[in-house]
């Protein structure tokens, strides 16, 4: 497949400090990348690097010409915290970055796309913070770009707008357009990538599909019994007799290799036994537990998809940092 | 056909930016009528004994109008430059087709018409509320380009300040810090026989000294023809600062 974006040998310092250290990539056309990584490690000097708004070593081709010699008009970019001037309506800034361009979209297309129509009259200032996430997103498409490189697009959105924001980005690139994505959320990289790159003091550690990361990095999924410490050993034993292999925790029972489906079999053999259980944990593997086992460092962006605790009356009691789903 | 249509794009979004901001619209104007007001109607000095503000009235007009020529664009385009880095926005514009010439002449245009208002608001107010007098003249038209020129020539200055100056505070104590000096040490309202000799050839090297003497030059006729030399001095310095200014205008973080 032809790439949209090929980087070699990336690097930027700053007075001595490695923001970006020699990074390598590619991403194919129709491809959503994301870029994830926690606060200072480089995503948005990357970013940067990558649309020529900071010098750096190396060198990067967008769309098959060479950074500098791009046509502006397929490029989209989202700085981070971008702010556009704070005292016009979406309408008016959708009509004045669309007027920068020779070619650009209908500006009430762009509106409905970022579902702004509504409040299409309004300040950009007395936008909520959603709303003012999606109106800078609807900066970005007035060109119809076909490289888009979004900085953190979601940050500072509540949850309805996110999943919003998402389900555009994926009705772009359905529609063939190539985003370039850098997140520190968990949930939004795994839900949108196509493939992630994985981003620690400058240089990528791991480039891969979710899944495949995982897979590979990941580790089991496990289910965590939380009991009295008195009968940790009694519920090993009756979950050990059921076919699973189980070791003891501090006040819990934690249960390695278990599916959904098997959980009922578990919990079944704890009551048969007549033992008592306070709460139950099943996770799955994320991006979270790539990270950490690449690096050594846990990850301390936001959410982990895949993180549901249930108590003993069939209650959801706990879920990841954000918004995970057991 | 592009470039203008990116030009108007800038100039209507900073001109709906400016004049939504009332308060900006308010001290842009009251300030130089704040200093007419005490200048021109409220200081009295005794004409035969000389000192300050003894000259007639029609003498401080280039004085008046310097007020928003040199403070205006210092303040509005640096503080622009400074809220642009703040919220990324030039990281945004590189990414598009719009050149850093075409973005500081577009911020210009609106300074040109904010400007242009404000002087003949101001020439109003002289000539109402002090003993001013200006004959009527076709030499009068040569303000518009006087004007024009100042302008272009400050918004130049006021982009490099923005550059230097990393935040909008920042901006404005540099702004104040250098127009200060300027807009009394600029041949504007003291007269060069008040200065020490040894300090006079200082004021040849104020840009705002061209402005005064080409405005003074077609108002107050005891000045002598200096129009010529004055007005081509600021069309010089008024292209240097532009381009000094469009080249400073940052395009990377």
């Amino acid at each position: 497949m032809e790439h949209a974006l090929v980087a070699e040998g990336i690097r930027r310092e700053y007075d001595g400090t490695i923001a970006v250290d020699g990074v390598s990539l590619s991403v194919d056309r129709g491809e959503i990348f994301g870029l994830i990584g926690p606060n200072g490690a480089g995503k948005t000097t990357l970013i940067r690097a990558l649309t020529g708004t900071t010098d750096a070593e190396g060198s990067v081709t967008l769309l098959g010409d060479a950074a500098d010699a791009v046509d502006d008009a397929r490029i989209g970019l989202l700085p981070q915290s971008f702010s556009p001037p704070d005292r016009l309506t979406p309408r008016e800034l959708i009509d004045y970055y669309g007027d920068l361009y020779d070619d650009r979209r209908d500006t009430d297309a762009v509106l409905e796309d970022v579902g702004l129509t509504e409040a299409a009259e309004t300040w950009y200032e007395n936008l909520s913070g959603g709303q003012k996430r999606r109106a800078c997103v609807g900066i970005t498409l007035v060109n119809d770009p076909e490289l888009l490189f979004l900085d953190e697009p979601t940050t500072g959105i509540d949850p309805a707008g996110r999943r919003s924001l998402w389900r555009l980005l994926e009705s772009l690139a359905d529609r063939g357009r190539t985003i370039f994505l850098t997140s520190h959320s968990m949930t939004e990289v795994q839900r949108l990538a196509d493939r992630v790159g994985l981003i620690q003091a400058g240089s990528i550690v791991a480039v891969g599909e979710p899944t495949d990361l995982i897979a590979k990095h990941g580790g089991s999924s496990r289910l965590v019994i939380g009991t009295a410490e008195a009968v940790i050993e009694a519920a090993k034993t009756a979950i050990e007799a059921a076919g699973f292999d189980a070791a003891g925790g501090l006040e819990a029972v934690v249960v390695e290799n278990v599916s959904p489906v098997e959980i009922s079999a578990i919990v079944e053999a704890i009551e048969a036994a007549g033992i008592e259980y306070g709460s139950l944990t099943w996770t799955e593997p994320t991006l979270e537990d790539v990270y950490l086992e690449l690096t050594g460092e846990a990850f301390e962006g936001v959410g982990t998809p895949g993180a549901g605790a249930i108590d003993r009356d069939g209650d959801a009691v706990d879920v990841s940092a954000e918004e995970g789903s057991a | 056909m592009s470039r203008a249509r990116r030009i108007r794009a800038e100039v209507t979004a900073g001109w709906h930016s400016f004049l939504r901001r009332r308060t900006a619209v308010f001290f842009t104007f009251f300030f130089p009528v704040i200093l007419v007001v005490i200048f021109g109607a409220l200081v009295r000095t005794q004409p035969t004994d000389g000192g300050l503000f003894a000259e007639p009235g029609a003498y401080y007009i280039p004085g008046y109008l310097a007020t928003v020529v040199l403070f205006t664009p210092l303040s509005r385009i640096g503080s622009e430059i400074a809220r642009h880095r703040d919220g990324n926005r030039f990281e945004k514009l590189a990414t598009t087709p719009l050149t850093r010439g075409e973005w500081l002449l577009a911020q210009t245009i609106v300074n040109i018409a904010i400007i242009g208002i404000a002087c003949v608001l101001i020439l109003g107010l002289v000539l109402a509320i002090t003993d001013a007098t200006i004959a009527p003249s076709i030499g009068l038209l040569w303000l518009g380009p006087l004007v024009v020129l100042g302008v272009v020539l400050f918004c130049g200055f006021g982009a490099i300040l923005g550059r230097v100056s990393e935040t909008q505070d920042g901006v404005i104590a540099a702004s104040n810090t250098i127009a200060l000096p300027l807009l009394f040490l600029s041949d504007t309202f003291i007269p060069l026989s008040l200065l020490p000799e040894w300090f006079v050839p200082a004021i040849e090297l104020s840009p705002l000294t061209y402005f005064s003497r080409g405005v003074r030059a077609v108002t107050y006729p005891p000045a002598g023809d200096t129009l010529v030399p004055a007005i081509a001095i600021l069309a010089g310095l008024a292209a240097v600062f532009f381009l000094a200014g469009a080249y400073a205008i940052p395009r990377t973080e």
